[in-house]
């Protein structure tokens, strides 16, 4: 079944619209606006649920000569994430209704949440490259407004900040990543093309080309640090804890089941093209460490929100190393441990939620024995959270089982060192359950510091965690069930060759499942230690800078705060002059530093134009020394004007009557202008300083170089034939414009349209001096004279 | 100075207007009729002044005394400016009207017309006649503000 | 490649250059319009500078006929706009140091930083 463009795309945008509509609805609903949130998710949702089984393309063309186009690619991998999206989506907007009861900013907080979840539609379902980055740049703008809410809170400032510089940093990677990818799609498919899924469907073709150009490593380079900054991979990850400022239903949708799924998201997506040993060293590694060390830092957190955050960092790390992989059990425990990690992270997030709110701290330290007051959610609790551990038979354990076989058969193979993932991957699995049971710790035993009433959260709370921890306990009993539905899609379309992904509890025992026996008893055993285990690690965080990735963070942006701070006044000190300065020698510099680079000793011609003209010119560049040298305005503006008439005359030898026309009759009129002007004006004396002369002439010089180098590089010798374009007018003058005055024609008809934005620049002129001089008639009559700021010097401003 | 801008004015003006209309197949146009036209005006204001066009032209009362944002010439002026603005628009939406895109030119020959015989009538005169209203507006306020001044 | 050309060119925007960096500020309006100037010549360059003729001039002779060798039009086009927008930025240059006079009561621009 071939997707339904409409379909998709409406799915796409009516996020977007709704977004858009958000403040209005705010005004109308109220905190009611996110039910409508919610029926605009659920409709996301069934749009695209009707297009699970489908499979193929769809494209619209946006700038057919760039090969740029709306595209969309529906397979299991792409729906499965968007379906996750929109379908938590719902969930998060109903809990969102409740929790966010009485904060202030609603309207912007579910605009933002709306543009989120269409962003992650736009980059779970486009297979364009230009479209998937600019809807990953979406999510990270509408995560920094999400993490930014409350925009009183200094930290929570700060936090929205270093989650924007690291992935919208992180997303610049990505451009230059696509941009490498689509200049290497010259060379396998035959043209620049932007088009992921062709490269996906020519995958041998492009990692040949992108070898052959030695753009290989660069390219996986640059994808994996957007994915790795995106994911919050060692060392990117230090955003993630940071982003838990947000509001709760925030955390639980953005960071940790879709926007930080991203990069994993586009890891899987792009596995089958990169597929290599690179490919596996770099990401595989880089998987397992997020995986130890996100584990190891979750242990020693001691507020719920940040637990979950580094927890989530290391179960992205389990993804990606999951892909990193380059057997068939990798791709498996990517894909399903993206749907397995949502269904039990999201309602631990919202629980987190609900005991902050009903409870009134985080600190997991006070907190204990909670299951009396709310037993439902420590039910919850106890399916996400024993999910969450890879305790079987919970659906974490399936997809963690798979990893486990992943590494057993890479090791296996390769031997040696290899032997590393595996060990690597059953230590971090040992702190996955300390931290699991220390965060299921605060429903059970008893009561470690006095709170007061403990309240029953009310339904919407309830709710959305409750039906996500339904679907884990579905998935956790059935597992094949979710399988066959969507996640077998999703395999087929990571995997790098045939798959077939079958699950269920183990039956007899083999390596992995003796992996999985020593996390969960070793995490068992190690659970009473926590304490001292987590002093250590504290010790570890609280190191000297080198050591922490968050301390170069703030090292780098304070530096580039101080430097642009005394770079600002340095070059921009509200002298007319120093601005010209710079920009002239800056321009000039580079552009001669480009000729010098690029382009060769031109073949030079000495004089190359009619006598005639070259006497004309040079009485044009002695009129213009002339004005230099003027002692007087007027005399300045009599030799501007003999330089004008020169060019006028230059005009004439060069075989164009209409500027010599035009050139003649506005001459005459700027010397009138002048004229008129200047006797208002005084007169006034030209710099005496050698020093500074000097200074100006060498600029001076400079330009003139460049423009004298420009000019003979570019313009065409003698015996040149016509440009193309110069060509194609001439023939088409009479018989597509009608006319014989070719420069008549390309202005009125071919270039209309730039004729018409010349004449508003004539206009907009007319009417700023209208307004220059006639308002401040007005002005005087309404202000006194010291107030009135001067219109034309923008160079007084602060 | 005035006799020689009674004689030169009406033939530049008329110079200005035939370079406009022979624009399309000699050299002129749009932009050069429109420069002329300014400078045939501001030849009156250098003989004359800013009331004469209407004072002695067109033989109305001048009210005195308002600022030159409100005197009718330059409102005359900004006038022309819009004109020139609407008709250069105009005729770019025209297309609309036969499904081309904005400010794609035709023309038609007619035959036929006495005298000349075969004219051709391109829709890129309405254009250029927007092109010399705007710039003849626009240079005029240009001027005559700053003059004025 | 006409050397001569490039000079005249090279010329005319240094001295634009060194005007625009006067503290005179009508010396820098006259800045403003050399470049104007300069940049009209490097426009034309660029479309090649032969002997003047009738026969090179942008209008064809007569409809139908072959389409003749003439001069870039393109270019000639280019600069008559850019005539007509100089003189609009010109004009606007000049009213605005009349007005910064007036309010500033100087037409030093080094004096104008406060």
């Amino acid at each position: 079944m071939a997707p339904d463009l409409t379909v998709v795309t409406t799915a796409v945008a009516v996020p977007f619209v709704a977004a858009v509509l958000a403040p209005l609805l705010y005004r109308v609903l109220g905190e009611r606006t996110g039910y409508a949130g919610a029926a605009v998710a659920a409709a996301s949702f069934g749009l695209l649920a009707t297009q699970v089984g489908s499979h193929g393309t769809v494209r619209s063309p946006w700038i057919p000569a760039l090969e740029v186009g709306l595209q969309f690619t529906i397979d299991g991998w792409g729906l499965l994430f968007a379906l996750l999206a929109s379908g938590i989506g719902v969930l998060v907007f109903v809990y969102s209704a409740r929790y966010m009861h009485g904060e202030s900013g609603l309207a912007r907080y579910y605009a933002a949440l709306l543009a989120f979840m269409g962003s992650i539609l736009g980059v779970a379902l486009a297979s364009d490259l230009v479209f998937i980055f600019v809807f990953w740049e979406l999510t990270s703008l509408s995560s920094f407004v999400l993490i930014g809410h409350y925009t009183e809170d200094a930290e929570s400032r700060y936090s929205a900040r270093m989650a924007m510089v690291v992935t919208v940093g992180g997303g610049l990677c990505l451009l230059a990543g696509l941009l490498v990818l689509a200049v290497a799609a010259r060379g396998a498919l035959g043209g620049v093309t932007f088009d992921l899924a062709a490269m996906l469907a020519n995958d041998e073709a492009m990692r040949a080309s992108l070898r052959e150009s030695g753009l290989f490593v660069p390219a996986l380079a640059l994808v994996v640090t957007a994915a790795a900054a995106k994911s919050a991979q060692v060392p990117l990850h230090f955003w993630l804890p940071n982003a838990m400022v947000a509001p709760t239903p925030v955390s639980a949708f953005l960071h940790s089941a879709t926007m930080v799924k991203v990069g994993v998201y586009f890891l899987g997506r792009v596995r089958p093209l990169m597929m290599s040993p690179e490919w596996v060293l770099l990401v595989a590694t880089l998987g397992l460490l997020t995986m130890t060390v996100g584990a190891l830092l979750a242990v020693a957190a001691t507020d719920t929100k940040e637990l979950l955050a580094y927890s989530t960092a290391s179960h992205l790390g389990l993804m990606v190393a999951g892909f990193g992989f380059d057997v068939v059990y990798g791709g498996e425990a990517g894909t399903f441990h993206l749907l397995n990690h949502a269904l039990f992270k999201a309602p631990l997030f919202l629980v987190a939620g609900i005991v902050a709110h009903e409870a009134g701290t985080r600190n997991l330290d006070n907190l204990g024995g909670l299951w009396r007051e709310l037993p439902i959610t420590a039910a919850i609790t106890g399916v996400a959270a024993l999910s969450m551990a890879g305790i079987p038979p919970f659906n974490g354990f399936y997809s963690k089982e798979l990893l486990f076989e992943a590494t057993y058969e890479v090791a296996h193979e390769a031997g040696g060192l290899a032997w590393l993932y595996p060990g690597v991957a059953t230590v971090a699995s040992v702190f996955t359950v300390v931290y699991s049971v220390k965060f299921l710790a605060m429903f059970v035993g008893e009561r470690r510091a006095p709170i007061a009433d403990i309240h029953r959260p009310p339904l919407a709370l309830v709710g959305p965690p409750a039906a996500l921890a339904t679907a884990a306990a579905v998935v956790s009993v059935a597992p094949q069930l979710a399988v066959d539905a969507i996640v077998q899609g999703a395999v087929e379309a990571t995997a790098t060759g045939k798959a077939h992904l079958e699950v269920g509890l183990p039956t007899h025992f083999s390596p992995p499942v003796g992996m999985s026996a020593v996390a969960i008893v070793g995490g068992l055993a190690t659970y009473p230690f926590t304490e001292r285990l987590a002093a250590g690690i504290g010790r570890g965080v609280d190191a000297p800078i080198p050591v922490r990735p968050s301390g170069w963070y703030d090292c780098a942006v304070s530096t580039a705060t101080t430097t642009s701070a005394r770079f600002g006044p340095l070059v921009h000190n509200g002298l007319l002059r120093t601005y010209v300065f710079w920009v002239a020698a800056a321009g000039s510099v580079l552009a001669l530093a480009g000729f010098a680079a690029t382009a060769g000793v031109p073949e030079l011609d000495v004089v190359g134009v009619p006598l005639a003209v070259t006497v004309v010119l040079v009485v044009a560049v002695l009129a213009g020394l002339a004005v230099v040298t003027a002692s007087s305005h007027v005399a300045g503006v009599l030799t501007l004007a003999i330089l004008g008439f020169m060019i006028a005359i230059f005009f004439i030898l060069a075989s164009a009557p209409d500027l010599a026309l035009t050139q003649l009759v506005v001459e005459t009129l700027v010397l009138l202008l002048f004229l008129l002007v200047l006797q208002r004006l005084p007169s006034f004396y030209a710099d005496v300083r050698p020093l500074v002369l000097a200074r100006d002439a060498v600029l001076s010089i400079l330009v003139g170089a460049m423009a004298f180098a420009s000019v003979l590089l570019t313009t065409p010798g003698p015996d040149a034939d016509p440009s193309s374009v110069a060509e194609y007018y001439t023939a088409q003058a009479v018989p597509g414009g009608g006319g014989s005055n070719v420069v008549n024609v390309v202005l009125v008809d071919f270039r209309a349209f730039d004729t018409l934005g010349e004449l508003l620049v004539v206009t907009v002129a007319a009417i700023a001096i209208l307004v220059l001089v006639t308002m401040r008639i007005r002005g005087e009559e309404a202000v006194t004279e010291g107030e009135e700021e001067p219109v034309s010097d923008g160079g007084d401003l602060p | 100075m005035r006799t020689t801008a009674r004689v030169t004015v009406p033939i530049v003006l008329v110079l200005s207007i035939s370079l406009f209309l022979q624009g399309h197949n000699l050299p002129g146009g749009g932009f050069i009729g429109g420069v002329l036209t300014t400078a045939a005006l501001v030849l009156i204001y250098v003989a004359y002044d800013l009331d004469y066009l209407e004072s002695g032209v067109l033989g109305q009362e001048v009210e005195s005394g308002t600022s030159i944002f409100e005197h009718r010439t330059v409102l005359a002026y900004r006038r022309t400016l819009l004109l020139g603005l609407l008709v250069v628009f105009g005729s770019g939406v025209a297309g609309f009207l036969v499904g081309d895109p904005f400010l794609t030119q035709t023309y038609v020959h007619l035959e036929g017309v006495p005298i000349y015989h075969e004219v051709e009538l391109a829709s890129a005169l309405v254009f250029d006649l927007g092109v010399f209203l705007v710039v003849v507006g626009s240079l005029l306020t240009i001027v005559s503000v700053v003059s004025a001044e | 490649m006409s050397v001569a050309l490039a000079v005249a060119v090279g010329g005319l925007f240094a001295v634009g250059t060194f005007l625009l960096l006067r503290r005179d500020l009508v010396r820098v309006v006259f800045g403003l319009a050399v470049v104007s100037q300069a940049t009209f010549v490097y426009l034309i360059a660029m479309g090649g500078v032969a002997e003047g003729a009738r026969e090179l001039v942008p209008v064809l002779d007569t409809h139908g006929g072959g389409v003749p060798e003439i001069a870039d039009p393109v270019v000639q086009a280019l600069v008559l706009t850019a005539i007509v927008i100089s003189f609009g930025t010109t004009a606007l240059a000049l009213v605005l140091s009349y007005r910064a006079y007036e309010e500033n009561e100087t037409i030093d621009v080094t004096e104008w930083v406060r």
